[in-house]
């Protein structure tokens, strides 16, 4: 089956009346490109046999990077809706190939939306364009979302920001050019831009991950890090606003990847339902498993829908914080259950197979990053309650 | 250099079904670009960059194959020509006339190329049977071409053997899929091929039938398999040893 | 007495195709007449007679200027159908020549008949899927499926020779070299163990090499590991637009069985495959599938066959 399927094709349909058939061109291209060029790759990705930088450059070359951003800085000018389903697609063909990219276009989005006139044209398009491939850096080894406990410190001396601590959990660590870290200064929480290398500038071991192993994960240690004063994004003491908003968006990416890794283990399910045979039948003749196929279908339906809502909300310009942070907590926990009785369904072999339980692996991770569930439902709670006032 | 490339949309195959009865539902079949068409395509480009000049892709379809011309165009062809015809019920001498008609009329080319057959039916016939109609030397299976001045030497794939040859330019010639890696167009390629020109003709006014008798396909139906489909189960030996008393018994191990 | 001509590339595609030639002529009241060029050759036969194409042009010449030839006196002397051998060389030839009799032509066919009126045959479309019926009026040209008919073993037949005088083509052929020394003979192989993307690199493939060794075969390989990896030389390469084998034995490891692979070795006898992709479609092309690490498997394997002794 293609991966841009003709139920993603419909989707886009109904989201783009009347515009949808040039996006269609875009992501069939794409999803012809990733099936042949990255999905084959991703066992070997997930076994360490394989080094991501070969597919994610040919990506970036695709320019899959560059759908939401605007042309005049080399993108395509495409709505964010597209760019989460390409994103769905790439989730499904390799969830680490995925990630890196996700983050990498945060940072991008970060230089659009708080970046000066100098930094968006000395970065912006290096970055959509991935010539600079990029990592962002909130999280420490003591502090998560709540940037207002980060230990990481930014001191103006002379004409240069010196920087000193560590950031955790870093995706594209040690392989990006470009930084977007935070750190406190004496107004609070800033953003600075910190390109590699730079002799203040290290990186812990390669962290040993449940999944996502295909992408590099590891600490940023800023040893005194000097960068020069035009470094720092936008105004000291607004860097706790900015990574708040940039993880908004990248919410609804997150969740599109979600359903994208949900996608692969429902289809290797049904499948294998089909072919293996119990009791003299098909297993996917009994009412059990039938139950898990209609289950997991009505999932990833859902976690569909509910992130190209969220994504049309914000290319409308609406605010759509508690709607990408729902699409989010669903897609995420429901990308666990899916790939859990795709395991289930696929029983002993569903344990022994590393080119299923991956996904189960991969899907693992997004309960945990870029927002827990559990900070994800205080934000939609804490929004909503102030909608009713 | 001006340079001709036919392509195909073909029936993927891969996503062909079949009714009840076993004969392929082909009346709105998924189709795409004939997969060594793109070897067309990208070996025509790769004349253009090392001579300078104009790529022109031709192709005989119905409105559902646009996307393959389009296809083309994002690969970095310069423009394109449809000549409309129900390519499901034309055969490869029809084809590879109205093909010579359209050529003829936008020529001439120094190149005419040409893929070694169809992904869907892979007959092989038009390419030949184009350069008869235009009168060009012809040369099959190219797995490598290189042009200087007036002349091509190439080296042409046979089943056990490889024949360089000359030919004289212009020239029509196919190529195999081995002569080159065919590039993926770009997102923003793709978005731009819809600027391309493209000229739409009709193939029976371009290029009447006469008195030609063509190759009619009187049915169509499933080819069964009878594959008997036993996964051996077990450890790596005990799905060994089975596997070799399954072949013994079937009498083809030795 | 209208004739249906056979082309004779070589000796062994000319007997099969006078063998389907003989079909056709036999219900329909017409003779088989083997073309040759420029002189007969002794290890091509016919169930009628031979004709031979006398002029400049000579057996083994260029398919431009073969098909000038037999179009001149295809033109002259009006055969009912012309057969030729689905090879790249009959194919060519056979297009040519349609093209300038301005007659239909089919492709790669078999079950080849005629009731007077038509030629039809059947052919295999879409990689394989489905089977199509097709005709063609008379006078036709037609390329028949190369294995699909016994070779004929008749002896000597009567010849009669046509002049065409001189036939020219600006392709010049500048050298014709044998693939590789010593190439494998797939068509000929009674087992054919063959490779796919599953091996993970070309220093493997020894160890591929070794087992149809062992099983008194020889290697074969799916398209990526000879055109994108360039592992093997083309001749291995199985599939649609590589060589078509029917041996006892196909054994496709680390094969996913795209049906361009599966077009081309489709009518062998038994199919094994192993491949850790339970969903491979080459298990919906096999007779016996191992879901497994060929790492693991192949070894395996090799121990079994040594087992036997």
């Amino acid at each position: 089956m293609a991966i841009y399927s003709a139920e993603r094709r419909r989707l886009m349909e109904m989201l783009h009346p009347g515009r949808h058939q040039v996006f269609s061109e875009v992501l069939s291209s794409l999803g012809a490109f990733m099936e042949k060029e990255i999905l084959p790759l991703s066992p070997k990705l997930d076994a360490g046999e394989a080094s991501i930088a070969k597919p994610r450059k040919a990506l970036f070359e695709q320019g899959m990077t560059a759908i939401p951003f605007p042309v005049q800085y080399g993108g395509l000018g495409l709505p964010f809706s597209v760019y989460a389903m390409a994103v769905e697609m790439l989730g499904n063909a390799d969830a680490s190939v995925a990630l890196s990219v996700e983050i990498h276009n945060a940072v991008a989005e970060g230089l659009l939306r708080y970046g000066s006139d100098g930094q968006r044209k000395k970065h912006l398009a290096a970055v959509i364009s991935g010539k600079t491939l990029a990592s962002f850096g909130l999280t420490e080894p003591a502090s998560g979302s709540d940037s207002s406990t980060m230990a990481t410190t930014a001191e103006k001396k002379g004409g240069e920001y010196v920087i000193n601590g560590s950031k955790m959990f870093i995706t594209n660590a040690g392989e990006a050019s470009l930084y977007m870290v935070f750190a406190k200064t004496a107004k609070g929480p800033s953003c600075f831009l910190v390109e590699a290398p730079n002799p203040g500038l290290k990186f812990g071991k390669d962290l040993k991950k449940l999944g996502m192993r295909g992408s590099k994960t590891s600490e940023v240690i800023f040893d005194g890090c000097r960068v020069p004063e035009g470094s720092l994004v936008g105004q000291e003491g607004e860097g706790g606003e900015y990574a708040k908003e940039i993880l908004h968006g990248a919410r609804i990416v997150v969740a599109a990847l979600n359903v994208g890794i949900s996608q692969i283990a429902y289809d290797k399910s049904i499948a294998y339902a089909k072919s293996r045979k119990a009791f003299g039948k098909p297993i996917s003749e009994f009412q059990l498993i039938r139950e898990k196929i209609a289950d997991m279908k009505t999932g990833i339906d859902a976690g569909r829908l509910m992130y190209l809502y969220a994504a049309r909300i914000k290319e409308m310009g609406g605010d759509y914080t508690s709607e990408a942070s729902q699409a989010k907590v669903y897609a995420t926990e429901m990308s666990l259950k899916a790939c859990d009785e795709a395991i289930q369904i696929h029983g002993g072999y569903g344990y022994t197979t590393d080119d299923l339980h991956r996904h189960w692996r991969d899907a693992r991770l997004l309960t945990i990053g870029e927002g827990t569930s559990e900070v994800l439902r205080m934000l939609i709670s804490r929004k909503e309650l102030s909608r009713a006032q | 250099m001006k340079i001709a490339v036919c392509v195909k949309h073909a029936v993927d195959e891969s996503e062909l079904k079949l009714d009840p009865t076993g004969k392929p539902l082909l009346a709105g079949a998924a189709g795409k670009m004939s997969a060594f068409d793109k070897n067309a395509v990208e070996e025509g480009l790769r004349l253009k960059s090392k001579h300078q000049g104009e790529v022109t892709v031709f192709m005989v379809g119905g409105p559902e194959s646009k996307k393959t011309l389009k296809e083309a165009l994002a690969m970095g062809a310069d423009k394109g020509a449809l000549i409309q015809a129900d390519a499901l019920t034309v055969d490869s001498f029809r084809t590879a006339e109205m093909l010579a008609a359209a050529i003829r009329k936008s020529g001439p080319f120094d190149v005419v190329m040409c893929s070694e057959g169809s992904s869907d039916t892979y007959s092989g016939q038009v390419p030949p049977m184009l350069a008869e109609f235009l009168g060009l030397p012809y040369v099959g299976y190219a797995r490598k071409i290189e042009v200087s001045g007036q002349t091509a030497r190439i080296e042409r794939s046979l089943e056990d053997s490889i024949e360089t040859v000359e030919a004289p330019v212009p020239f029509a010639v196919s190529v195999v899929s081995e002569i080159n890696e065919p590039r993926y167009p770009t997102l923003i390629q793709i978005m731009q091929a819809s600027k391309k020109p493209v000229e739409e003709l009709n193939g029976e006014e371009l290029s009447p039938r006469g008195d030609y008798k063509q190759v009619v396909v009187a049915s169509m139906s499933s080819q069964p398999s009878t594959r008997k489909r036993v996964i051996l189960e077990g450890s790596p030996d005990e799905a060994a040893a089975k596997l070799v008393e399954a072949l013994v018994k079937e009498g083809v191990l030795k | 007495m209208k004739s249906v001509w056979v082309y004779s590339e070589s000796d062994s595609v000319s007997n099969e195709v006078a063998a389907a030639a003989a079909e056709v002529a036999k219900g329909a009241g017409l003779d088989v007449q083997v073309i040759e060029l420029g002189e007969a050759r002794q290890g091509v036969s016919s169930p009628g007679g031979k004709l031979l194409i006398k002029g400049s042009v000579r057996n083994g010449d260029s398919a431009g200027a073969a098909s000038s030839a037999i179009a001149k006196a295809a033109a002259e002397l009006q055969p009912a159908a012309v057969l030729l051998g689905a090879t790249r060389t009959g194919r060519e030839i056979a297009s040519r020549l349609a093209a300038k009799l301005r007659v239909g032509c089919m492709a790669e066919i078999t079950k080849v008949a005629t009731d007077g009126t038509a030629l039809s045959g059947e052919r295999s479309v879409f990689a394989g899927k489905v089977v199509a019926r097709v005709s063609c009026p008379l006078p036709a040209v037609a390329t028949v499926k190369v294995g699909a008919y016994p070779r004929l073993t008749a002896g000597s037949a009567s010849v009669s020779e046509k002049e065409v005088g001189v036939v020219t083509d600006q392709v010049k052929v500048l050298s014709r070299e044998k693939k590789t020394a010593g190439a494998v003979d797939l068509k000929s192989a009674k087992v054919i163990v063959s490779a796919g993307r599953g091996v993970k690199k070309k220093e493997d493939l020894p160890m591929l090499e070794e087992l149809a060794k062992e099983m008194h075969g020889a290697l074969g390989c799916s398209r990526p590991l000879s055109s994108d990896l360039g592992w093997l030389p083309e001749e291995h390469h199985i599939g649609l637009t590589g060589v078509t084998v029917k041996p006892d034995l196909y054994l496709a490891i680390g094969i996913s069985g795209q049906l361009q692979h599966v077009a081309g070795m489709k009518d062998s006898k038994v199919v094994a495959s192993i491949n850790t992709d339970k969903d491979a479609p080459m298990f919906q092309a096999s007779d016996y599938g191992i879901i497994g690490d060929l790492y693991l498997v192949v070894p395996a394997l090799r121990k079994a066959l040594a087992a036997r002794g």
